[in-house]
């Protein structure tokens, strides 16, 4: 059964894929500009650090780890489950009615129906900003194989906050983003060091919406910072966790579902 | 000369109700109006975060001042907000889905309805923003107020300069839509050179010197940088006509730009089908 679910899932990713790659010049030119936006982030970056040695105790390179994983993970995110940032509009337009007779899991095969790749430029840039401060630090090999994982971890923490956030459009109908965009700037957020935050800033974006587990906490334990190893689960154990209450709030935003009218 | 009266004036009367109509639909959303405010306010504040960190624990002064920072990035950020006029996503949307036909068929210059409909998001920012102005004059006192009445003046005058420039950079970036068929690139690259050269972020005099020269000599600094640098005082006296001027001068031969290109984008243009 999961399986073949499974089998669906990549199929109808597949198809919008194609989809996507019939517009050949908006896909080099989103690209380039996903890219030119990621270098353009790293420019308050190199004004900050023109004043200061560190950031919050953080040396360029790892500050660059952080502004990496966080391109990545945004990346992912578009590539994979982009058809989120879609959800007010699709509520408004009656769309999901015709989703919802599926034989198969609503929320997954939503996700997966519109990947945006363009994402592949923030993918890109990610990668090399996290493969570079790695480089730069000489890190151990044992963080060159724990990053992929903590991007996986990432992905999902960001989605599922985004189906959090997206849900509230059952409530508040209306064709806006505003909802995802707090996610959006909350991850782009953690991009500096959260020690540069105040205390509650910071117990938001470790607690409340996790984003400072898959980059941050590992962060803090691979660069000698303090944290202890055991710091290492905050990643898997928030992605589980943000997973299953994304759920929870689609369940419970489609309760309140109307459909339209006409 | 008569006819060609009447012809303006028809212009105009058609603009100004296309205004009305647009501000009219901005504020129907009101909670999805709401959340906009605070998302901006949260992706704003970073920044002032950031700056704020710096200067409690570097033990030298910087170029600015931290009396003079954090009132300039709240007025930048301000100025901003203000600003997002949507343009790229609302033609690029319409290019997509072929309703751009129907704008080019209408008998109103295309441009300017756009400039427009522009205008009436500036004026639902406006209002939106206020209550942030506000708010920085409680954290601030007079650092936060315009330095003078001529700074008000030239205030005014110069973010409305700023804000002619900022449409017609997007109305040039949204060219690459009638080709592409998609607004999000262009927005992300306008975006990206905004933020990276506007002086969004911080005032230019801290900027290092390679990346002062590239942005002093880009339009972008313009939208933010100058009109700001007025309100506080840091342009003022005889340098505040010549200023005005060059923005001026930018804005005009942007918009011109923006109109040449637009003849050579239509020759592009294919309406998607149903």
């Amino acid at each position: 059964m999961i399986k073949e679910s499974l089998r669906v899932y990549w199929q109808a990713y597949a198809a919008s894929v194609q989809a996507k790659l019939e517009y050949r010049a908006d896909l080099v030119v989103g690209v380039v500009t996903a890219m030119l936006s990621q270098a353009a982030a790293l420019s308050l970056l190199w004004i900050v650090l023109s004043a200061v040695p560190t950031l919050g105790g953080w040396t360029p390179p790892q500050v660059l780890f952080l502004f990496g994983m966080t391109a990545a993970c945004l990346g992912g995110s578009e590539l994979f489950f982009n058809q989120i940032w879609l959800l007010p509009q699709s509520i408004v337009m009656g769309d999901l009615d015709r989703l919802l007779t599926y034989p198969v899991r609503a929320l997954p095969f939503f996700l997966v129906t519109r990947p945006e790749l363009h994402a592949l430029g923030n993918l890109f840039t990610g990668a090399l900003y996290v493969a570079g401060s790695l480089w730069w630090l000489n890190a151990a090999w044992y963080v060159w194989l724990t990053a992929p994982l903590l991007w996986v971890c990432g992905i999902v923490i960001y989605t599922s906050i985004l189906v959090w956030l997206a849900c509230l459009s059952f409530r508040f109908v209306g064709p806006q983003l505003s909802s995802m965009m707090v996610g959006h700037n909350l991850l782009q957020a953690t991009r500096y060091p959260l020690a540069t935050y105040p205390r509650w800033i910071r117990g938001l974006l470790l607690l409340v919406f996790p984003f400072g587990a898959f980059h941050y906490l590992p962060g803090s334990v691979f660069f000698g910072k303090g944290a202890p190893l055991v710091a290492l689960l905050a990643a898997p154990i928030a992605a589980l966790l943000t997973m299953a209450l994304a759920q929870k709030a689609w369940n419970h935003g489609l309760k309140h579902y109307e459909s339209t009218g006409s | 000369m008569p006819d060609l009266l009447a012809t303006w004036s028809g212009e105009l009367r058609a603009q100004a109700a296309l205004f009305v109509r647009a501000v009219r639909t901005s504020f129907a959303y009101k909670p999805a109006l709401v959340l906009g405010m605070l998302t901006a306010g949260l992706g704003y504040v970073v920044p002032l975060l950031v700056w704020r960190h710096v200067y409690a624990t570097r033990a030298s002064p910087l170029a600015v001042p931290a009396s003079q920072l954090f009132p300039y990035l709240l007025m930048a950020a301000s100025l901003n907000f203000v600003s997002n006029m949507s343009v790229e996503s609302r033609v690029g949307q319409r290019i997509r889905l072929g309703l751009v036909a129907i704008d080019l068929l209408r008998p109103v210059d295309f441009q300017l309805t756009q400039l427009a409909q522009a205008l009436s998001d500036v004026l639902l920012n406006v209002a939106m923003v206020l209550p942030f102005v506000g708010l920085s004059y409680a954290l601030w006192g007079r650092a936060a107020l315009p330095h003078d009445a001529a700074a008000c003046l030239g205030f005014c005058a110069s973010a409305f300069l700023a804000l002619l420039i900022q449409f017609a950079i997007a109305f040039i970036f949204v060219q690459t839509a009638f080709i592409t068929f998609s607004s999000y690139g262009v927005f992300y690259a306008k975006t990206a050179l905004q933020q990276t050269f506007s002086g969004i972020s911080a005032p230019l005099a801290l900027f290092p010197p390679a990346l002062r020269a590239v942005a002093e000599r880009l339009p972008f600094c313009q939208t933010i940088h100058t009109p700001v640098s007025i309100y506080l005082g840091a342009i003022s006296g005889h340098s505040l006509v010549p200023v005005l001027l060059v923005q001026a001068a930018w804005a005009v031969g942007l918009l011109l730009t923006g109109r040449v290109l637009l003849g050579f984008s239509l020759r592009y243009l294919e309406i998607q089908g149903g």
